[in-house]
């Protein structure tokens, strides 16, 4: 065979492992959280995919829609979908992946804004009173949250010298001088990242998923009004962002241990993907034990994720004076 | 390359930044508690490179009295007047927390004019850990207003003095490192009582009140 064709070949194998990994790890994400969360409580709890099997279920009944909603309703639920599609294929949340063009940091995190920008069109334009509730809440998170994303991401950049994700993200400047504190900075941005990942996406120690009460909870309120199709497409865009959120975060940690340890590309993947199982695990384990943070300690909360990207920021620079 | 000493002074410097974020007293005392512990750890291997039996002693006087005995003493003060959160002052915790963590950044630059000792332990890691401590403990005395919390950021700053001290030296006598302890123990229960006297007197513990006379 020529070079060009093992070429083909190899492209066409990773897109199809890429497309596979999309459509099955945010339900199995969503799914292991569950199970966790059921097996702690003595229950035996549902399938590992049957948040996949909710999404087909969904797709299959009929829709009901409010009689005061515009068309942004409807194009809102597609404008997230697509932008978490976009996000999925530029972020590194894979260790594996097909050709992508050049993920700036500043990009990825105004991508996941202005996903978050349409969900909460959607939400007001549903005219329920819950929605806008729940548009409110996730505009003060999401406030709150972002410096902390950014600063993390922003502490990576700094360290290498450039602000393409896919260059931070790439496995190859492990033998950097100043090499020592490598791990400490990717340990810290993924302490961040995974941090902000539940506040970002209203889960436990600032909202309780499973609650369904209308007076606190912040991404189910948005959704209330969404209903068949809608809802599937609402739920998978949002299980796309978990799963991309502790994607990054599992990827910090490999690079903190294959700056320690010396590893090959197959182990970097497999290790990716068991980071993302073992963070679901413990977010469900988490999601168990603790209680709800009261909506005024909430900033307390982000300015913990804060100071980790506050660190992980300084001790970037010092390294870099330290290079010169 | 950084030392094992080093790693731990480091996280114990950390550790006290994130202690000012909150206000919750008994999660400030588990969090002094955990930062002594590191400085103790930090002082039994510190032993173990020079080969010295005292510092050993002292690590193991460290770990008992000031991460164990303190933080539960000083738990049990605040359990009998019932108070358990800070008011706070002046900054909010969180962006307390924020200065305290870029004082640490600080402190990295001050150290790095210093002179390294010749025969130190660790280098500038060390010393760049007390002076952050010793910043830390002054922005927890400056934004606390219970007397519980100025005793906390009195510890710190001490913590912030003997790494110095530890890091920079080839050891103290064993001698030295006693009376210290002996001296902040004496005074951790004098304050303790006079907390105690202070909410008999005036019923309550605020220290910015404390300018108002009482009749």
């Amino acid at each position: 065979m020529s070079d060009a064709n093992v070429h083909l070949l190899r492209s066409c194998a990773h897109w199809i492992l890429f497309v596979s990994c999309v459509a099955l790890v945010p339900p199995l994400c969503l799914g292991i959280i569950r199970k966790t969360k059921a097996r702690l409580q003595n229950r035996v709890g549902p399938p590992l995919l049957q948040p996949l099997f909710d999404i087909f279920k969904l797709c299959r009944k009929g829709e009901t829609l409010s009689s005061t909603m515009s068309g942004a309703f409807r194009i809102s639920t597609v404008v997230v979908l697509a932008t978490m599609l976009v996000l999925a294929w530029m972020t590194p949340w894979l260790s594996f992946k097909p050709w992508s063009p050049n993920a700036d940091l500043f990009l990825i995190v105004y991508l996941f804004a202005l996903a978050r920008v349409f969900s909460l069109l959607g939400a007001l334009d549903s005219g329920s009173a819950f929605g806008a509730f729940g548009a409110s809440r996730e505009v003060t998170l999401g406030l709150l949250v972002e410096p902390a994303l950014l600063l993390g991401l922003v502490a990576l950049g700094l360290f290498s010298g450039t602000s393409d994700l896919r260059l931070i993200f790439a496995y190859h400047q492990i033998q950097a001088p100043g090499a020592s504190c490598i791990p400490g900075i990717w340990l810290l941005v993924g302490v961040s990242i995974l941090l902000s990942s539940l506040v970002e996406l209203s889960r436990m120690p600032v909202d309780d998923p499973t609650t369904h009460l209308e007076l606190t909870m912040v991404h189910e309120a948005m959704v209330l009004e969404a209903s068949g199709r809608n809802l599937a497409l609402i739920e998978f865009s949002h299980a796309l962002r978990m799963s991309i959120f502790f994607g990054l975060a599992a990827q910090c940690f490999v690079h903190a241990a294959a700056a320690v340890w010396r590893m090959n590309a197959l182990t970097h993947g497999l290790l990716n993907i068991f980071g993302i199982c073992l963070i679901a695990v413990s977010v469900g384990v988490l999601e168990s034990l603790s209680v709800k943070l009261q909506w005024r300690k909430v900033p307390e909360f982000v300015a913990y994720v804060v100071s980790m990207s506050l660190l992980a920021a300084f001790v970037a620079a010092g390294s870099g004076v330290a290079k010169l | 390359m950084m030392s094992s000493v080093d790693l731990s002074v480091l996280s114990a410097a950390v550790l006290a930044c994130l202690m000012v974020g909150t206000l919750h007293l008994r999660l400030n005392l588990w969090m002094y508690g955990a930062t002594t512990m590191c400085i103790a750890l930090a002082t039994a291997l510190t032993a173990q490179t020079h080969a010295e039996i005292n510092l050993i002693c002292v690590a193991l006087l460290i770990a008992v009295l000031k991460a164990a005995g303190i933080p539960l003493f000083l738990l049990w003060t605040s359990e009998k007047l019932n108070v358990h959160r800070d008011v706070g002052a002046m900054i909010p915790p969180p962006l307390a927390m924020h200065l305290s963590i870029g004082l640490l950044a600080l402190s990295f630059i001050l150290t790095r004019g210093l002179p390294a000792p010749e025969m130190a332990a660790t280098g500038w890691y060390g010393a760049a850990a007390g002076i952050s401590l010793l910043f830390t403990g002054l922005v927890v005395m400056l934004t606390r207003r219970l007397a519980i919390g100025q005793i906390l950021g009195f510890l710190v700053i001490e913590n912030g003095i003997y790494v110095f001290a530890l890091t920079q030296t080839l050891g103290m006598p064993l001698l030295v490192e006693m009376g210290v302890l002996l001296d902040m123990l004496v005074g951790v229960m004098f304050s303790g009582l006079l907390v105690f006297r202070i909410q008999k007197s005036f019923e309550h513990i605020d220290v910015a009140q404390l300018t108002s006379l009482k009749e």
